[in-house]
């Protein structure tokens, strides 16, 4: 099978991407589906590769399952697999959502 | 003797096949990185093969220090002659976690001509769902076998065995060598092509899960249910376990009352009485706290709910450079330290495992308790304000308690915050497991193997350490009186570093008998004091210690000084072992020994202050 796909992090600055649906995968609410569109440059490379070991690729889709109360970190999904991630990581994952259930 | 790899990332069931291909039982449970160390084990089919289990690591570009050692030891691995083939498990339900590492597995041992199987397992998932995965056709994307197998069920198990010997017998070859060049970045790409090509659709296989999870983390039943649930791990700790402590306790009572007299000569039967059955003892007393704990803490990693539990923690613990995962080793610590240490165990950041271990020596441990309980009953006033609602004693015994956890707190936040290495730990991305129903068996097998753990390990450094005491509180005099005794000397010799704490030589040598357990303060000073089985009843000792004209705020820096110092020789033992790093167990003994004094050199200033 050849070898294909995605071949790099996709890294944008923080002010790189201006439309009014980019956010951070912090900021969705539970029922938020959104598509990432990539990393901030101030997480770090080995955090960034660990993330899209994990699935979280540009281009995936990612729901927000849970939301929990008082900034405990929240719940996603990518694939079959759920994942809790806190503001630290999850701020500087840049996403535009798809859809919201609120 | 040649050797199959076992390699897969954290919570694939790793750990379960190794079990099932070698009949040994190595820990199991449903909570991610649970392998930590390298197991080896004959494969049952196939006497002559061992099999390697190695930790479980998320891809083989390692992002901590940990990480790290694995990975070398797997590139080692393959440039061993014996190893003849790779096993790399897969989670079928989860491709995309999986298939990364199993690409850098299968491209590293192109690069050493080591055949590899890949395993995909939690078939059974799959099947229960009417869900499947086309191992053929994922078998010729990846260019290698693929068996389906259920390490649960034992589905499969018999083909893996004949693909084992297949390849041994047939000296297989690996395959044309297709990634041998490939970079990261490019298998990385694949993997996720691969994943959403043969990964299972939709999110049917965890709408149980999500479901479970909006009651179990929900803001409100959430909380009910974690405290619930800690309510019970406290009640499983302080009450399920103290009738198996009383009956070890009794059953060396006896024990002792049987072989004691038996002995001749005396010296061997004060060595045998105090020593062996008093010293061994006392450690012995805790095997079943240990056991009761670790059952508990196992159903909770088992179940699923221990991710949740870590999740839910998380927040208020990062404000002092923990991660929810150090809860249950703290909360743990709050019985004994060494289930605490233990169960640090399943925090896979080395940076806040350390941090754990730290916190987990101040939590108050039950065998602060006695000493608490004496010297409270010495110097603070019995009488209750606003009406009875609040004694003053019972307030004391809550501060001292809080004051232990405040000061762990205190030290992990100060640390993580001059310690500059932040970015270079894992970060808190927790992969939350299915719900599972635990397996009893594997549950108290591992209590058992955990506790055997405790009395090996720990019971040669103890025992060692109680020789040496008994020796010097027994010569010259044969144990007539400890004051006159070795250890009587050192108490006058270290007398003048506790003289500015306002305590004698009687205080210095309870203190430095209580490195071995706390508790045995109690039993020191009533030694000293001519009082017998002080331990049992306080009333006689609190009286003499009242009498002693001891100023309340020496009794106040003794409260301080055993909330902080590291005083148990099994802790020590247990952190030098499980740390890996006898260096830190001993930094962390002086460190807190300074750090105590310190502390309760300045409580006994304060009161001096106001009294």
């Amino acid at each position: 099978m050849p070898l294909s796909g995605p071949q790099a992090p996709i890294d944008c600055g923080k002010d790189g991407i201006s439309t009014p649906m980019n956010l951070s995968l912090w900021s969705l609410k539970a029922g938020d589906r959104c598509e990432i569109l990539g990393y901030d440059q101030v997480l770090p490379e080995n955090y960034r590769t660990r993330m899209m070991e994990f699935g979280f690729h540009p281009g995936e889709t990612v729901a927000c399952v849970q939301s929990v109360a008082f900034g405990a970190p929240k719940v996603y999904r990518v694939s079959n697999t759920i994942f809790s991630l806190d503001e630290e990581v999850a701020d500087h994952i840049h996403v535009r959502l798809i859809d919201t259930d609120a | 003797m040649p050797k199959t790899i076992l390699i897969g990332s954290p919570n694939s069931g790793k750990s379960l096949l190794f079990n099932r291909l070698t009949g040994l039982h190595h820990k199991v449970a449903n909570f991610p990185g649970i392998t930590v160390d390298v197991g080896i084990g004959k494969m049952r089919a196939l006497p002559e093969m061992d099999l390697v289990d190695f930790p479980g690591t998320y891809s083989l570009q390692a992002i901590s220090a940990e990480e790290k050692v694995a990975v070398e030891h797997f590139q080692r691995a393959l440039q061993d002659p014996d190893v003849e083939q790779v096993l790399c498990l897969i989670d079928a339900t989860r491709l995309e976690k999986s298939l990364y590492f199993t690409l850098q597995v299968i491209r590293d041992c192109e690069r050493h001509s080591k055949p590899v199987t890949v395993l995909a397992n939690l078939i059974d998932v799959l099947d229960n769902h009417d869900l499947s995965l086309d191992v053929a056709e994922l078998g010729a994307a990846l260019h290698t076998s693929v068996l389906p197998i259920s390490a649960r069920t034992g589905k499969g198990i018999e083909a893996v065995v004949e693909r084992v010997k297949a390849v041994r017998e047939q000296a297989l070859q690996p395959p044309r060598a297709h990634l041998i060049d490939a970079p990261d970045v490019l298998l990385r790409g694949t993997a996720h092509q691969l994943s959403r090509r043969f990964g299972p659709k939709g999110d049917v296989l965890v709408r149980t899960q999500t479901r479970l999870d909006s009651f179990f983390l929900h803001s409100v039943t959430g909380g009910f249910a974690f405290f619930a649930i800690m309510y019970l791990l406290f009640q499983s700790i302080f009450t399920w376990s103290a009738p198996a402590m009383d009956a070890v306790e009794t059953a060396l009572a006896a024990m002792a009352q049987v072989v004691v007299p038996l002995m001749s000569n005396h010296v061997a039967r004060d060595f045998t009485s105090d020593a062996l059955f008093g010293g061994i003892g006392a450690f012995l007393v805790f095997v079943p706290q240990i056991f009761v704990l670790t059952f508990i803490i196992g159903l909770l990693e088992d179940s699923g709910y221990m991710a949740r539990a870590a999740l839910i923690c998380h927040k208020p613990l990062r404000l002092f450079g923990l991660t929810g995962k150090s809860f249950i080793p703290m909360l743990s610590g709050v019985a004994c330290a060494i289930p605490g240490i233990y169960a640090a165990r399943a925090i896979d950041s080395p940076r806040k495992r350390l941090l754990t271990y730290m916190a987990i020596p101040l939590m108050p441990c039950s065998a602060r308790l006695p000493v608490y309980t004496l010297l409270i009953a010495a110097f603070i006033p019995s009488g209750t304000a606003f009406g009875g609602l609040l004694g003053w004693q019972g307030l004391a015994m809550f501060c001292i308690y809080f004051f232990g956890m405040f000061c762990g707190l205190l030290v992990t936040g100060l640390i993580s915050r001059t310690s500059k290495d932040h970015y270079t730990d894992l970060p808190f991305v927790l992969e939350l497991p299915p719900y599972r129903i635990p397996g009893l068996g594997p549950l108290l097998r591992n209590a058992w193997n955990r506790s055997k753990h405790f009395v090996t390990k720990a019971g040669k450094i103890i025992f060692a350490v109680t020789v040496v005491i008994w020796v010097l509180g027994y010569f010259p005099n044969q144990g007539t009186d400890l004051g006159t005794s070795w250890l009587g000397y050192l108490g006058r010799i270290v007398e003048p570093l506790f003289a500015p704490l306002g305590l004698d030589w009687r205080y210095a040598v309870a203190i430095l008998t209580s490195f071995l357990a706390r508790e045995v303060f109690v039993g020191t000073l009533g030694t000293i004091f001519g009082i017998e089985s002080a331990d049992e009843n306080m009333t006689p000792l609190v009286e003499q210690i009242q009498s002693s004209d001891l100023a309340l705020g020496s009794g106040l820096a003794l409260l301080v000084f055993f909330a902080i110092a590291l005083q148990c020789v099994s802790t020590v033992a247990i952190l030098s072992k499980e740390s890996g790093s006898g260096t830190l167990a001993l930094k962390m003994f002086v460190g807190y020994l300074f750090l105590a004094y310190g502390a309760a050199l300045a409580i006994y200033h304060l009161a001096a202050i106001f009294t």
